[in-house]
């Protein structure tokens, strides 16, 4: 895609993540404190979803930012980037407790900002930045719910593909194919959505 | 593991829905394997789940932890000048100009909102919205940060006992509402982030409470302005 096709307010914003990645870097609290009250209500929102209840999800995403903290040497500038770390940390925090709740053991998945920056650079910068929340959530609905489930019970209970397939008495084979069929699913919805949003703006 | 392998279970390691053994193996298939060109994207995809949750607000409470909490991890070597911290890397172009950082109390305000309102045009989305002042030389410049997240900017405020705190309100048709608690430095002054949208705000306001905050104000501002 050309370059000009980029919301000019777009690169406001990218300049400004640089601002944001190097008061992270320089341990400002105050580079933190911009980062909560920008992606707060959707960590936290997230963590309710996965955990159910306040006190828990406010652990995990006070985990999550602790260890943004903690690893903020290796944070670099793009919005995309550092919202989808930031969520992909909450996410393995939450889904963690949620685990240690259920009296199973934790995942412990690591999760390294190099391995965020590497998820194709075309469609986390273009695309993930782009898309409202209410898309994907729109998109998620729209999956049949042979699929929708599996992706939910992957996403937000933190279930393996056996684990999907015992709860749900399917084959492991359907398992995998309906997480992979669904996944699809939605990578063309929100290409789609994505592409109508660079248009309008 | 070969590639017919990693693609049968690609769905599942976008979702780490993989037992950790063969997640492992899955990514190192994928690290010396160029057919799977889709399996970032399917991770990226399955990332994107992450804004299909409703936001919430967590409690006030959460942020003060938070920051207790960064505070305790930081060495106190590490602790710049909260204030050399926003003009070093917040706003550049302040920096650059070489702004006297010892000027006294009012004329520092002055010249950062100057500062604040002179690199608000072109590319900077950053604009001072509002002013605030009070008693003993103190005051305090609010800007956008960008939509819907202020900066308060202030000084001239006296330390407080651990039995009190200053808190940020704004007011709309009168009526007060929390937008949080700011913390002071020794020398008295504050930086604050909140989340607040200025257009649907009529004045701010700072005012001392018991630690913990209120509900609503129980003393007369220390500091107000209007938006």
């Amino acid at each position: 895609m050309s370059p000009d096709l980029i919301d000019p307010s777009e690169r406001n914003t990218h300049r400004e993540d640089g601002d944001l990645a190097d008061g992270l870097r320089r341990r400002d609290p105050l580079a933190m404190e911009i980062l909560y009250e920008r992606l707060g209500r959707q960590a936290f929102g997230l963590a309710y979803r996965i955990l159910g209840d306040g006190p828990s999800a406010e652990d995990a995403v006070q985990e999550a930012l602790l260890t943004v903290w903690r690893q903020a040497d290796r944070i670099d500038a793009a919005r995309g980037r550092l919202n989808s770390f930031v969520l992909t940390l909450v996410h393995h925090k939450a889904i963690d407790a949620l685990r240690v709740k259920r009296g199973q053991q934790a995942r412990q998945i690591s999760v390294d900002f190099a391995e965020v920056e590497k998820v194709g650079a075309d469609f986390s910068e273009r695309v993930l930045q782009s898309i409202a929340s209410g898309e994907v959530r729109a998109a998620l609905t729209r999956l049949p719910e042979e699929q929708r489930r599996p992706i939910e019970m992957a996403y937000y209970e933190g279930l393996t593909h056996l684990e999907i397939a015992a709860a749900l008495d399917l084959p492991l084979g359907t398992v995998k194919s309906r997480l992979r069929l669904g996944l699809e699913k939605l990578r063309v919805a929100l290409r789609a959505g994505s592409g109508d949003e660079l248009r309008r703006s | 593991m070969n590639c017919d392998e990693v693609e049968d279970i690609l769905g599942a390691y976008a979702l780490d829905a993989l037992p950790g053994e063969l997640s492992a193996d899955v990514t190192a298939h994928l690290a010396t394997c160029s057919k799977h060109p889709e399996a970032a994207e399917l991770r990226a995809v399955a990332g994107a789940l992450a804004f299909a949750a409703p936001e919430a607000q967590p409690s006030a409470a959460l942020k003060t932890r938070l920051l207790e909490a960064l505070r305790e991890e930081s060495e106190p070597a590490d602790a710049a000048p909260r204030r050399i911290g926003i003009l070093g890397w917040l706003k550049p172009p302040v920096r650059q100009r070489a702004v006297p950082y010892a000027l006294a109390g009012a004329l520092v305000i002055a010249l950062i909102a100057l500062v604040i309102t002179n690199v608000g045009g072109s590319d900077e989305p950053r604009r001072a919205a509002s002013s605030l002042s009070g008693e003993n030389n103190a005051g305090a410049v609010v800007y956008e940060l960008e939509d819907g997240i202020i900066v308060l900017d202030a000084e001239g405020l006296k330390p407080l006992d651990t039995a009190q705190t200053y808190q940020l309100w704004s007011i709309a048709s009168g009526k007060p509402s929390s937008l949080g608690l700011i913390g002071t430095a020794p020398n008295g002054e504050a930086l604050a982030v909140v989340r607040a949208d200025l257009n649907a705000i009529e004045s701010l306001a700072v005012t001392i409470e018991p630690a913990g905050g209120s509900i609503a104000p129980t003393t007369d501002p220390v500091l107000e302005g209007k938006v």
